[in-house]
């Protein structure tokens, strides 16, 4: 039950390496905030730095308004989930549990009631005397859980909890957090590379790229207004496709000859379009609102299926989620329509989202790029 | 399968030198002294007696064995507690250290390249209560320090020599052993609310168990058995016998006192009691490591 202000956030390494650019974020009481983005772009020096793992350069961290960047973790009142659980294998589940407690000086009848409340909420009643080896991984992540739970702390710590887990584990350990964090109502940061996962977890996403945030805001608001073309092409899955495109008549022409008319307000003479590939949808007749392709591979998903597509003058291959079972194969010609009003407009240097006045969206980027 | 067994020399052939060595320099020296402890023999080798078990009753009745014995396992005490703690605090601060890392192990194992009469002579030498160095500071402090004449002396510098040599080795293996435990364990302990020695003595300690016991092992044979260079080239077992291990006595009485049926008894009692020690150790001390 806390709230956390991060405040310029910076932290450079004794070799001059600066891993974090000034991070400005607050996080409002209960919320689980799901921090992204590729690797090295600080997303886990960030959390190391909330925990108190890693020294803050410069900035400041508060919890419930308290400046904490010098106390040491133990005294943060925070919990975290490591990547490989870091369960004491010396130790049993219910010694794991109850390690927090006993260093706190918890008296011993109190601390076996509390392992055993949480183990009963998530499930290990009956493992609670096995060694950390002795279980699968799945059980492991929810030992590792119920250590942070029964210490009810203040805030949530998860560093890329699920990705040592098999896919289907990953799933439904996924909810199991997602249900457990809003029973509990305790504020949370999640860290994953994973966006599947950030998408599903988040209340506020924070997409994170070269010790810069790009982009704080609901998943859904990530995935429709992406504010650069890195959040852009980072939300969504498969991926969004870009190609150049310039500017002709109020319309955008493509290098192979296409016209798309946009709403969009735009002032620059060459951009770059984004085009989801759910929003690239498949017609019989080519006219010159439509892209031809070749196709290059197919990928059926069940639902829905992938055609991995090359457009004439196009380095990358465009990606198309068209639905159901296509009668598409390798080598067809493949006419493909944008929808025009989902479309994204980046612009050619600075990936910056063009039609975007609304800077508050993404309130850290304009003073983190200065910096 | 069937390949295997046509050639069914083969592998024999292989550890033929291995075995060979084995035979020659331990299974036949072995045999030949545990033959000796059932005889009597003249000094100059010229003829034995069969006396079937006296050499032992004769060893085992004497007040001198059960002084070396006493002896022996107040300096093994000593030598094993002694190289352990310090090895594990060694490692423990060189662990922390991140510039000059390198230099610093080097160092801290340097003293296992000397030999033990060396090292027996240097510490012999800084301490040397007429030249020394250190007995000369020691002097100044108001302590009179002459281990040729103080039994206790004596005992404290073959136990300090001894533990400086093998302070290296368990170097090796406790940093082997610190550097395996996994960072995040200790970042956990340390959010979970442990202070650095609380930390140290509820998790790096009991995850260190495995090392811990493999060197009480092999701690207990080298005091046993490998310390006699050591204390032959400071003390010479004296002053009076207050540093004659039960190793140093088996060399006494068998090449000094020509007593040879009693000396290859010794050694045959002695390569019971470490075998029996090693055999408690495995019993009863490895149930409570944590692997």
């Amino acid at each position: 039950m806390a709230t956390l202000s991060l405040d310029a956030l910076r932290k450079t390494y004794p070799n001059g390496f600066t891993a974090l650019h000034g991070i400005d974020l607050a996080i409002d009481d209960g919320e689980l905030i799901v921090v992204v983005g590729p690797s090295g772009c600080g997303k886990s020096t960030l959390l190391r730095m909330l925990a108190g793992l890693e020294s803050i350069s410069d900035g400041e961290l508060a919890i419930d308004g308290r400046r904490v960047n010098d106390l040491e973790p133990a005294e943060r009142d925070i919990a975290m989930v490591f990547q490989n659980y870091a369960l004491y294998p010396h130790m049993s589940v219910a010694d794991n549990m109850g390690y927090a407690l006993k260093n706190r000086g918890v008296p011993k009848a109190e601390r076996r009631r509390k392992v055993e409340e949480t183990a009963r909420l998530i499930g290990l009643e009956d493992l609670l005397d096995r060694r950390p080896r002795q279980l699968s991984g799945g059980q492991r992540q929810r030992v590792a859980m119920g250590r942070a739970i029964v210490r009810e702390p203040k805030v949530f710590l998860f560093d890329e909890p699920l990705s040592n887990l098999d896919a289907k584990l990953r799933v439904q350990m996924r909810i199991e957090i997602r249900r457990l964090q809003k029973r509990l109502g305790v504020t949370a940061v999640y860290v994953t590379h994973d966006q599947v996962e950030a998408m599903t977890l988040a209340d506020r996403l924070v997409v994170m790229n070269g010790g810069h945030i790009e982009q704080v805001g609901t998943p859904m608001h990530l995935y429709e207004r992406p504010a650069s073309r890195f959040v852009a092409g980072f939300i969504g899955s498969p991926a969004m496709n870009f190609l150049d495109a310039r500017r002709a008549d109020g319309d955008l022409a493509l290098p192979c000859g296409t016209r798309i008319a946009t709403s969009h307000e735009v002032h620059n003479d060459a951009v770059c379009l984004g085009i989801r590939p759910e929003h690239l949808s498949r017609v019989s007749e080519a006219d010159d609102t439509t892209l031809t392709t070749r196709v290059e591979l197919v990928e059926p998903l069940g639902a829905d299926t992938l055609a991995h597509v090359r457009l004439d003058g196009q380095e990358e291959p465009l990606v198309a989620r068209l639905d159901g079972v296509q009668p598409v194969a390798e080598g067809d010609t493949l006419y493909l329509r944008p929808d025009a009003s989902r479309l994204h407009l980046f612009d050619l240097d600075t990936g910056r989202r063009l039609d975007d006045k609304d800077i508050h969206s993404c309130p850290s980027s304009p003073s983190s790029r200065l910096a | 399968m069937a390949t295997f067994q046509r050639h069914r020399l083969t592998p024999w052939i292989l550890l033929a030198p291995q075995l060979a060595i084995v035979a020659v320099f331990f299974f036949w020296p072995a045999a030949q002294a545990v033959l000796q402890a059932f005889y009597v023999e003249d000094p100059f080798g010229l003829g034995r007696t069969f006396v079937a078990f006296e050499n032992f009753t004769r060893v085992l009745a004497s007040a001198e064995y059960y002084r070396a014995l006493g002896i022996t396992v107040a300096f093994s005490i000593g030598v094993a507690l002694g190289a352990m703690a310090l090895a594990l605090l060694l490692a423990v601060l060189a662990d922390r250290v991140i510039k000059g890392a390198h230099a610093y192990k080097t160092l801290l194992i340097w003293p296992y390249a000397v030999a033990p009469a060396v090292a027996g002579v240097l510490w012999m030498f800084m301490l040397a209560p007429e030249l020394g160095l250190v007995s000369a500071w020691l002097g100044a402090l108001g302590i009179d320090w002459n281990h040729q004449l103080n039994g206790g002396q004596a005992m404290a510098l073959v136990v300090m020599a001894s533990v400086w040599k093998q302070m290296s080795y368990n170097f090796v293996f406790f940093l082997a052993g610190l550097q395996a435990i996994p960072r995040s364990l200790l970042e956990a302990a340390a959010i979970d609310g442990a202070g650095p020695w609380r930390r140290f003595w509820t998790i790096t300690f009991p995850l260190l168990s495995p090392t811990s016991f493999f060197l009480l092992v092999m701690n207990s044979v080298y005091a046993f058995f490998e310390t006699f260079g050591t204390i032959d080239a400071t003390t010479a077992g004296g002053p009076g016998g207050a540093t004659r291990t039960l190793v140093y006595k088996v060399f006494e009485d068998g090449f000094v006192g020509y007593d040879l049926g009693s000396s290859a008894a010794q050694s045959v009692l002695l390569m019971l009691l470490v075998g029996l020690l090693t055999l408690l150790q495995f019993r009863y001390l490895e149930r409570k490591v944590q692997y």
